[in-house]
C-alpha cells in the first residue's frame, strides 16, 4: 500500500488550487460588496488550503521515507542508501519539489496572516486573501501542471538516482528551507501594499503590519544567504563564500530593496514621507523573489545551480511575472494618489531624512547593479545570441564603493537628528571620532595594507563602531543617572524599552563585523596551487605544511582518498584531513576541504588530482578573518530578534480609520 | 544667508550621487564584459579578439587531455565538433573536469597558437550538478546557431 501516499498528496494538491480559486474570487467579493460572507469564505478557504497542502508535502516525504521509486521525484533525488535525514529533506533537493514546498510556505503564511490579522485589519484584510490566493493559483499550476513532483514511473526503478552529492551536507539542507520563508514571507507586506492601494486608505496599521513581515522575511533571507555563503565555503571547496553566481545574486536582489525598504519605512511612521516610494519598494521586493525563485527554477540561468530546461515552464514563468509586474505597477500608479503625504516637508538638508534618502539611492543602485549583471548575459542571448558574461570584476568594482558610502551613512544617519540639523551640528557631534578614524587606516598602512579601499573601509569600520558605541554609552549613562543600576542592567532595560531602536544598532554590529571579515578576507587572502609528495613541505603565510601521506577511507555512500597534511604554526600543531570523494552512483569525484578556523584567519586545504610520480594536486588558500563573517551574521541574527520582538505600538482600533 | 529651497538642494544632491554611481555602475559593466565563444567562432574572428580576454566553451575531447607528469600543467583540446582550440592551463582542475564533457575556458585570446593560454577553467553543469555531455545533437545544434549568427 506504498504507493497510495502520494496518490493523496497529488489529490490535495489539486482541491488546494479549486480552494485557492474560491479564494481569491471570495476575497475581491468580499472586498467590493464590503460583506463578511464572503470575507469568511476567503478565510475557510485559506485555512483549507494550508491544511491541503501540508498533506499533500507530507504526502511527498512519506514517499522519500517509504523510498517509493514510482515517484519518478524520488527516484531522481533519493536512493536506497541515503540516510534518513537527508532522504526527509530531499523534499527541497530539485525543483518540482522546491516549489511545491514554496507554495506550502505560501499557503501557512496565508493562513498565519488571516488569522493574525483578521480582526486588526478588516479593510485589508479581503483584498489580502484574494492576492495571497491569485498568487497560490499561479503557483500551484505551475506545480501540477508543468512541473509536477507528484509523476509516476512505470515500472517503478528498483533504487533512485541519489540526491546529488553536493547536497548531502546539513548546510545545503537548510539553505533552501530560510531563502524561501524569505521570498516567501515577502508576499505577505506585498499583499499588506497592494491591499491598501486597492482600498485607499493609508490609515498607520497596515504599515506597521507591513513592516513587522517585512523584518520577519528579511531575517530569513538574509539567514538563507549566510548558510548559503557557508555551504559554498565549507563543501564547495573553492575557498570563498561568494562567486557572484547569478542564483546568490537572485537571493541578494530583493535583500537589497528589502533592506531600503527597513530604513524608509521608518521615515514613513515618523514623518509621514515616502509612501508611494516604499510601497514601490516593497512591490519590487517582492517582484525580485518572484524572480529570484524563477531563476533558480527554471533553467534559465547556466550556472552551478541551474536546473531543468522546459520551454513550456519558461513561458508560463515570463507570462507570470508580466501578470504580477503589470497589475501591481499599474496599480501603484493609479492609486498612488490616494496616499499623497500629508503636506511632509524637509526641514533641512542635514537631518535623518536625508540620510535614509540617500541610503535607498545607494541600496537601490546596488540593486540595480545586481539586476543588471545578472540578467544582462540572459538578455544578450536570447536577443542577439551572443553569450557574454560578467564576472566578479564588474560586482566588486561597483560594490565595494557602494559598501563604503554605505558604511559611512550608517556612521552619519545614527548621529544625526531628525528634521532639524545643520552641517555645524553634524561636525560636531562627528568631531569625537574622526582621530580614531583616520589613526586606524594609518596603522593599517603601517601592518602593511596598501589597498585604499581596505584602507577607507578600516577607517569607516572604526568610524561607524564608534559612533554605535556611543550611542549605547550615552543610553546607559543616563539610564544609570536615573535608576541607578549596574551597568549590565542599565543595558538590558535600554535595550528593552526600544527594542527596535537598539534591534536595528545591534543588526548594524552585526554587518560591521561582516565587512571586517569581507576585508579582511577580500583584500588580504593568499592562495596557492602546487604539487606534493608525501613529505613535501609548503609555507603559506606563517605555516608550514607537510603532507605527510596519504590513505583510503569509507562511509556510507562514498568512499574517499584522503591526504594528511601537518600544518605547524609556532607552537600550534593541527592535522588536516583533505579528502577527494568518490560517492556512490555518481561518478563525479567532490572535493571535501580541510579547515582549521580560528579568529585570526582560515587555513584552508583541498586535495586536487593525482599527478603522477606519486604526487597530488593541493590547492591552498589562508583567508583572513572569514570566521568575523559568521560571527557577525549570528550578531545579526540577534540584533533582528531583539526587534521583532516589540510589539504593537499602535493602540487597537476596531474599526482602522484612514486617513484620507 | 540667501535661502535655498531645501527640496531643490537636496534633490540636486541626490541626483549627483545618483549619477556618480550610475556612472560608476556603467564604465566597470561595459569593462568586464567578456564574451564567450565556440572554438569555430573565436577562430573566425581571430584577429578582432586578440588582447582581449574571452571566454571559450565547448567539450573537452576524449584523449587530448595530456599533463606533463608531476606538475600541475595541462593541456587540452576544446571542441565544438568542428573548430578546436589546444588549451594549456596550470592549476587545481575542477572536480567535475573530464574529458568528453563539456567545459569553459576563460583567458587572454593571443591568436590561439600554439596554445590558448586559460587563467581560469570551467567545469560546465547541467540539470542537478552532472556535467553536460556533448551529444551529437548538441553538437549539431551548436553548429546551427552558428551558422545562423555568421549570415
Amino acid at each position: 500500500m506504498t504507493a497510495v501516499w502520494i496518490e493523496v498528496g497529488h489529490f490535495a494538491a489539486l482541491t488546494a488550487l479549486v480552494l485557492a480559486l474560491l479564494q481569491t474570487g471570495a476575497g475581491i467579493r468580499g472586498g467590493v460588496a464590503e460583506r463578511p460572507v464572503w470575507l469568511r469564505v476567503a478565510k475557510q478557504a485559506a485555512l483549507m488550503v494550508a491544511v491541503l497542502l501540508t498533506v499533500a508535502n507530507l504526502s511527498l516525504v512519506i514517499s522519500f521515507l517509504q523510498h517509493d521509486f514510482s515517484v519518478r521525484y524520488v527516484a531522481m533525488h533519493a536512493s536506497l542508501r541515503l540516510p534518513v535525514f537527508y532522504l526527509a529533506t530531499a523534499l527541497w533537493g530539485g525543483h518540482e519539489g522546491s516549489l511545491l514546498f514554496w507554495v506550502w510556505l505560501l499557503s501557512l503564511f496565508s493562513a498565519v496572516a488571516t488569522w493574525r490579522h483578521w480582526t486588526t485589519h478588516p479593510r485589508s484584510l479581503p483584498w489580502l486573501l484574494a492576492i495571497l490566493g491569485a498568487i497560490l493559483v499561479g503557483f500551484l499550476l505551475l506545480v501540477l501542471f508543468l512541473s509536477s513532483p507528484f509523476e509516476r514511473l512505470f515500472p517503478a526503478p528498483a533504487d533512485g538516482r541519489d540526491l546529488n552529492p553536493m547536497l548531502q551536507d546539513p548546510g545545503m539542507v537548510f539553505h533552501p528551507p530560510f531563502l524561501y520563508l524569505g521570498y516567501v514571507g515577502f508576499s505577505i507586506p506585498y499583499a499588506f501594499a497592494m491591499a491598501a492601494l486597492i482600498h485607499g486608505r493609508s490609515g498607520a496599521e497596515w504599515v506597521l503590519a507591513m513592516r513587522r513581515w517585512t523584518l520577519f522575511a528579511w531575517a530569513m533571507l538574509s539567514t538563507g544567504i549566510v548558510f548559503g555563503a557557508y555551504w559554498a565555503y565549507y563543501v564547495l571547496g573553492w575557498g570563498g563564500y561568494w562567486a557572484w553566481d547569478p542564483v546568490e545574486n537572485a537571493s541578494f536582489m530583493p535583500w537589497l530593496t528589502a533592506t531600503a525598504f527597513l530604513h524608509s519605512v521608518m521615515v514613513q511612521e515618523r514623518r509621514g514621507m515616502f509612501r508611494t516610494w516604499n510601497l514601490f519598494l516593497i512591490i519590487t521586493t517582492f517582484a525580485l523573489s518572484l524572480l529570484g525563485t524563477f531563476l533558480v527554477r527554471s533553467g534559465v540561468l547556466s550556472s552551478v545551480h541551474a536546473f531543468a530546461n522546459d520551454p513550456g515552464r519558461g513561458v508560463f514563468i515570463l507570462a507570470f511575472m508580466a501578470v504580477v509586474l503589470l497589475f501591481s505597477f499599474g496599480v501603484l500608479i493609479l492609486r498612488a494618489d490616494l496616499l499623497k503625504s500629508d503636506a511632509a516637508r524637509l526641514d533641512s538638508l542635514v537631518c535623518k531624512e536625508s540620510a535614509f534618502l540617500f541610503n535607498n539611492l545607494f541600496f537601490v543602485v546596488a540593486a540595480l547593479t545586481v539586476l543588471l549583471g545578472t540578467l544582462y548575459p540572459l538578455a544578450m542571448e536570447t536577443l542577439a545570441g551572443a553569450k557574454v558574461s560578467v564576472g566578479a570584476p564588474y560586482f566588486n568594482k561597483v560594490f565595494v564603493p557602494i559598501m563604503l558610502g554605505m558604511l559611512a551613512l550608517m556612521g552619519v544617519g545614527l548621529v544625526i537628528p531628525w528634521r532639524r540639523g545643520s552641517g555645524r551640528l553634524l561636525l560636531r557631534e562627528l568631531a569625537p571620532f574622526l582621530p580614531p578614524a583616520l589613526l586606524a587606516p594609518l596603522l593599517a598602512w603601517f601592518g602593511g595594507v596598501r589597498h585604499p579601499y581596505g584602507l577607507i573601509g578600516i577607517g569607516l569600520v572604526v568610524f561607524v563602531f564608534a559612533t554605535h558605541a556611543r550611542d549605547f554609552y550615552r543610553g546607559v549613562r543616563t539610564r544609570r543617572r536615573q535608576e541607578g543600576v549596574s551597568l549590565l542592567s542599565a543595558l538590558g532595560r535600554l535595550i528593552a524599552r526600544n527594542r527596535r531602536r537598539y534591534g536595528g544598532v545591534i543588526t548594524h554590529l552585526g554587518i560591521l563585523l561582516m565587512v571586517v571579515g569581507f576585508i579582511g578576507s577580500g583584500l588580504l587572502h593568499q592562495e596557492r596551487d602546487l604539487v606534493l609528495r608525501p613529505g613535501d613541505v609548503t609555507d603559506i603565510g606563517p605555516w608550514r605544511l607537510t603532507f605527510e601521506t596519504l590513505r583510503p577511507v569509507a562511509r556510507d555512500n562514498w568512499q574517499a582518498d584522503e591526504a594528511v597534511v601537518r600544518a605547524v604554526k609556532g607552537e600550534v600543531t593541527r592535522v588536516l584531513l583533505p579528502q577527494k570523494r568518490l560517492y556512490h552512483g555518481s561518478p563525479q569525484p567532490m572535493a571535501e576541504a580541510a579547515i582549521y578556523a580560528t579568529w585570526r584567519e582560515d587555513l584552508y586545504v583541498v586535495l586536487g588530482d593525482a599527478v603522477g610520480e606519486g604526487g597530488r594536486a593541493f590547492r591552498i588558500y589562508l583567508n583572513p578573518l572569514v570566521r568575523w563573517i559568521w560571527w557577525g551574521a549570528g550578531v545579526m541574527a540577534l540584533g533582528v530578534g531583539v526587534a521583532l520582538t516589540q510589539g504593537r505600538r499602535l493602540p487597537r482600533r476596531k474599526e482602522p480609520v484612514g486617513e484620507g | 544667508m540667501v535661502e535655498i529651497d531645501k527640496r531643490v538642494l537636496l534633490s540636486v544632491t541626490a541626483v549627483v550621487v545618483g549619477g556618480a554611481l550610475l556612472t560608476l555602475l556603467y564604465t566597470s559593466f561595459t569593462d568586464s564584459l567578456v564574451y564567450f565563444h565556440t572554438p569555430t567562432e573565436i577562430w573566425e574572428k581571430s584577429t578582432d579578439f586578440k588582447g582581449r580576454k574571452v571566454r571559450i566553451g565547448g567539450m573537452v575531447q576524449a584523449g587530448s587531455l595530456v599533463r606533463k607528469a608531476g606538475t600541475l600543467e595541462v593541456n587540452f583540446t576544446l571542441t565544438d565538433g568542428k573548430g578546436e582550440v589546444m588549451t594549456h592551463y596550470t592549476g587545481v582542475l575542477p572536480d567535475l573536469f573530464r574529458e568528453g564533457q563539456g567545459a569553459v575556458v576563460e583567458g587572454v585570446w593571443r591568436g590561439g597558437s600554439p596554445y590558448f593560454d586559460a587563467t581560469t577553467v570551467l567545469a560546465k553543469h547541467s540539470e542537478d550538478y552532472v556535467p553536460v555531455s556533448m551529444s551529437q545533437e548538441g553538437l549539431e545544434r551548436a553548429r546551427r546557431s552558428i551558422l545562423k549568427s555568421v549570415q
